[in-house]
């Protein structure tokens, strides 16, 4: 039998470049072991340690020895009153503080596009990503000092104008303000770069153009900044989506007090409170597992409706 | 362009907002600092505004005097700067190798890293595994739960796929192996977006206060962050910390003094921010978004 020549080669040289790819990867591989392993022990195992929701654990038996109960944590958590409470408040407030500091990242940004003093909006920014960079201690700190009945700046000034002082940590509206103005505070001027960055890609002749037309500056901002940032502006929002069963632990503990705790006990200071300190894994890790799973729903869903606008995440 | 009355107007008040939104973060800061640096009676009357009154440093004496606040310092820059070149080392692994076009399973890796960004075991499972594994009471516990993040571990990957292909096919003809590839010409290239994502490993490790509160049993092993917030959490532990007698806070006003702690907190960060600061503008975010 005869072997076409041609043939020969082509396999010859695709067996080279198989080799040549393999040779390529070795130190990749390398490189990427230690990672991996990482991966696998860090992230996915806890992931299957989420079985112990559908156990009730006990440290002496550990994760595989415990007997199973099947859904009976997660039948508890969504008929004890107490449970439910604290559901409802993490939804509460983490659909306010999406709702309340989702627009403002973006009116920032679209502000400081209009900016043509370089030095000054440097120096602006400057200052507002600043609180992101502040740990909740200090955020909380600076909050309760500032509120402070007795002591606090707000409440000096309040009380020259009603003549009395206000508890404003200790009532729940007040108190819910300033936790989601706090979170504003923080994140709002961080979150502007991103946005920033969408905006330097626009292209300056859609400006001109408008501007000969006669557009004025709002209809500009409305007909072209805007359009031009909204895959951005969708791609946030569906990972904001994500997070919506989400109240930071830390924001929540710097400034929750006994007062509000009817309002201020969410999912995260839950499982801190009776899975850490409490010892009751098994309960904690349903609640845990019930926040992720919403989350990952939302995901999902959200990305499938962008996707029907062509601007899907993935 | 020709500027009409309206945007006139428009300039004018975007200036003025953008300058009141900038003041809000500037002078809490500003009145933290104050009530640090003044006098007890100022403080309780509460007519410390932004600038000191009856200017003193008793409250930085007081904390400084017989506090575990040097310390809880010390343990802060070790759990940091440790911290910092671990997560730095192994965010450098793995974006690395899933830059390169030819690396084998590059896509489905990728995907498992990004599914980790979205779901994850939660607080408990994490807690039963660093418990397992012998990491309760030690830094490990501190650093191995957060040693990638999968949004840094992208932006670095997706800057290193933007460096300019002819710099690798020179480096190749001249012999470069893989590993000098890397420390000649990768990261130095890479300098801007590697000094930022130290920045947000950095930050938050100076700043990690829930992972201290869970795994680290021994007070002599808090973070500034944990002590502080013990200080400003309570009068009582701040006695304590302080080695002061009730009838002293007369002297020394409690206010004060967790004013001075929250200064000690934020210091470090005032320094090392604005030199960091330049480089998110500089493109190093656009690559999170392109991702």
């Amino acid at each position: 039998m005869k072997i076409n020549p041609a043939v020969n080669v082509q396999t010859a040289s695709a067996v080279n470049a198989s080799r040549r790819r393999w040779k390529q990867n070795i130190p990749w591989l390398i490189m990427f072991a230690p990672v991996a392993v990482y991966f696998i022990l860090f992230k996915y195992i806890p992931i299957g340690g989420l079985v112990i929701a559908f156990k009730n654990y006990h440290f002496l038996h550990g994760v595989w020895g415990s007997e199973w109960v099947g859904f009976k944590n997660f039948a508890m958590l969504f008929t004890d009153p107490a449970t439910v409470h604290t559901i409802r408040n993490t939804l509460l407030i983490s659909v306010l503080s999406m709702a309340v500091g989702f627009p403002f990242p973006i009116i920032l940004a679209i502000l400081f596009n209009e900016i043509r003093m370089m030095w000054f909006r440097k120096s602006l920014q400057t200052l507002l990503y600043l609180p992101h960079f502040l740990s909740w201690v200090i955020v909380g700190g600076m909050v309760i000092t500032l509120f402070s009945q007795e002591t606090g700046i707000i409440n000096s000034i309040w009380e020259k104008l009603t003549g009395r002082t206000y508890p404003f940590m200790y009532q729940e509206p007040s108190w819910l303000a300033i936790f989601l103005g706090a979170g504003v505070w923080k994140e709002a001027g961080f979150g502007a770069i991103i946005y920033l960055a969408a905006l330097g890609n626009i292209d300056p002749h859609l400006y001109e153009a408008a501007n000969l037309d006669g557009a004025n500056k709002l209809r500009r901002i409305w007909h072209i900044t805007l359009p031009g940032i909204m895959p951005v502006i969708v791609l946030m929002l569906i990972l904001g989506m994500g997070r919506v069963m989400e109240v930071g632990f830390d924001q929540v503990y710097m400034l929750q007090n006994p007062v509000v705790s009817n309002i201020a006990e969410v999912i995260s200071t839950y499982i801190y409170r009776m899975g850490l300190q409490g010892a009751q894994f098994s309960i904690t890790t349903a609640m845990g597992m019930f926040e992720a799973v919403i989350g990952l729903i939302l995901v999902m869903i959200s990305n499938g409706i962008a996707r029907r606008f062509n601007q899907s995440l993935w | 362009m020709q500027i009409s009355r309206g945007e006139k107007w428009f300039y004018r008040i975007n200036y003025v907002l953008l300058t009141l939104a900038a003041l809000t973060c500037l002078l809490p800061l500003m009145n933290i600092l104050a009530v640090s640096l003044s006098g007890n009676r100022a403080v309780m009357s509460g007519e410390v505004g932004i600038w000191p009154v009856e200017f003193n440093i008793a409250s930085y004496a007081a904390l400084a005097s017989g506090s575990p606040i040097i310390p809880a310092f010390k343990n802060s820059l070790i759990i940091t700067v440790v911290g910092v070149a671990l997560c730095m080392l192994f965010t450098l692994l793995a974006a690395y190798p899933l830059s390169r076009k030819a690396f084998y399973l590059r896509k489905p890796i990728t995907l498992a890293i990004v599914f980790t960004m979205l779901f994850s075991g939660g607080i408990i499972p994490h807690y039963l595994l660093v418990d397992s594994l012998g990491l309760v009471n030690t830094y490990w516990a501190l650093w191995l739960p957060v040693l990638v993040s999968p949004f840094n571990m992208l932006i670095m990957k997706n800057y290193f796929e933007h460096l300019p292909e002819e710099m690798e096919e020179a480096a190749r003809i001249d012999g470069c192996g893989e590993f000098s590839f890397i420390t000649k010409i990768v990261l130095p290239l890479s300098l801007p977006m590697m000094a930022t994502i130290a920045l947000f490993y950095g930050v938050n490790l100076w700043n990690s206060f829930f992972q201290v509160l869970i795994y680290i049993n021994d007070t002599d092993k808090y973070n500034l962050t944990v002590l502080v917030q013990q200080m400003v959490r309570s009068t009582s532990v701040l006695l304590e910390f302080t080695s002061l007698q009730p009838d002293e806070m007369n002297e020394f006003p409690p206010e004060g003094v967790k004013a001075a702690g929250v200064m000690v907190l934020l210091l470090p960060m005032l320094i090392v921010y604005p030199f960091i600061q330049k480089y998110f503008v500089k493109g190093v975010m656009i690559g999170a978004i392109k991702g």
